[in-house]
């Protein structure tokens, strides 16, 4: 038997909100039912996904270096931080697993001050603007090439 | 269902990517996973790859209309030519999204990680537009799962 993977999905500023700040963006999903799906999602596929949420930048910034030598992949969905975060960039670049910077909207057809991703450079891959079922579709993935 | 994978200038040769992602990675390869990916699904794929800026952008205009869902990796390599392809790509994108079909941008390598800004993604306010990279052959495989799960297709595999 092979050891489960360990997959950390991390989760920023304000997605506590989930299905009740602007569905029309974001979608009537909570992050409680993402959740959920993921780990269930995981489990099927070999995986032990620990799925998180702070809407403290330092918070994440711990959660990201306690993956290191502990989890096989990060997901990142660091929401606004992801435009600001100097921080958050160098705790990932710390991080060797492999890293996926994940928005459920496309960043770069909203505003311009969301055109510019500090994570981006530092993580591995990126996948935005495919809904909520974004976090489904990387749990997938990862089974897969882990 | 019917979904075009389409390919910019430069994508004929991933050789040229300047990554150190996957050296034995071919379009033929890709194709090949997608064709395997989208029958499983009951898709119908087509999957172009143009270097002739006119010609495939004329191509496009013609044709993108015909497709529910466009997957596109515009651009292999920058150069001021397929810069200004980028530009054309837009309308041809605009039409899809706007009609509220499914779009999705890959591209094979991180191109924030390239550095420089060289690539930028596609910037089409109001239409939504998927976008994944760095996933190596699996950014088309997951585009079309994307499209797959958004059409509530079951696959013949799962």
């Amino acid at each position: 038997m092979s050891q489960r993977k360990k997959v950390r999905v991390l989760n920023g500023p304000n997605l506590n909100l989930l299905g009740t700040r602007e569905p029309e963006i974001y979608g009537s999903a909570t992050l409680a039912q993402i959740a959920e799906g993921c780990i269930r999602l995981g489990a099927e596929r070999g995986l032990d996904v620990e799925f998180l949420q702070s809407n403290h930048e330092g918070q994440l910034i711990d959660w990201i270096q306690g993956a290191i030598d502990h989890c096989d992949a990060i997901v990142i969905n660091a929401a606004a931080f992801t435009h600001t975060s100097v921080a958050i960039h160098d705790a990932l670049r710390a991080y060797k697993g492999y890293k996926i910077e994940l928005h459920i909207s496309n960043p770069h057809l909203r505003e311009e001050f969301r055109h510019t991703s500090y994570v981006a450079p530092a993580v591995d891959a990126v996948v935005a603007g495919l809904g909520v079922g974004g976090y489904a579709l990387v749990i997938g993935l990862l089974g897969e090439v882990l | 269902m019917k979904v075009l994978i389409l390919n910019g200038p430069g994508l004929d040769d991933l050789r040229r990517l300047d990554s150190s992602f996957d050296k034995e990675l071919t379009l033929d390869r890709i194709e090949e996973a997608c064709g395997a990916l989208c029958a499983s699904y009951g898709i119908d794929m087509t999957f172009r790859q143009g270097d002739v800026v006119r010609e495939l952008f004329d191509w496009v205009g013609r044709n993108a209309s015909e497709f529910d869902a466009l997957i596109i990796n515009p651009i292999g390599y920058y150069s001021y030519e397929a810069y200004e392809t980028f530009e054309k790509y837009r309308s041809a994108i605009k039409v899809l999204a706007h009609l509220k079909k499914p779009v999705v941008e890959v591209h094979i390598s991180n191109i924030f990680r390239r550095g420089a800004h060289l690539i930028e993604p596609l910037r089409e306010p109001d239409a939504q537009i998927g976008f994944i990279c760095g996933l190596g052959l699996h950014s088309y495989l997951l585009a079309i799962e994307s499209i797959a799960q958004k059409a509530n297709l079951k696959g013949s595999a799962s």
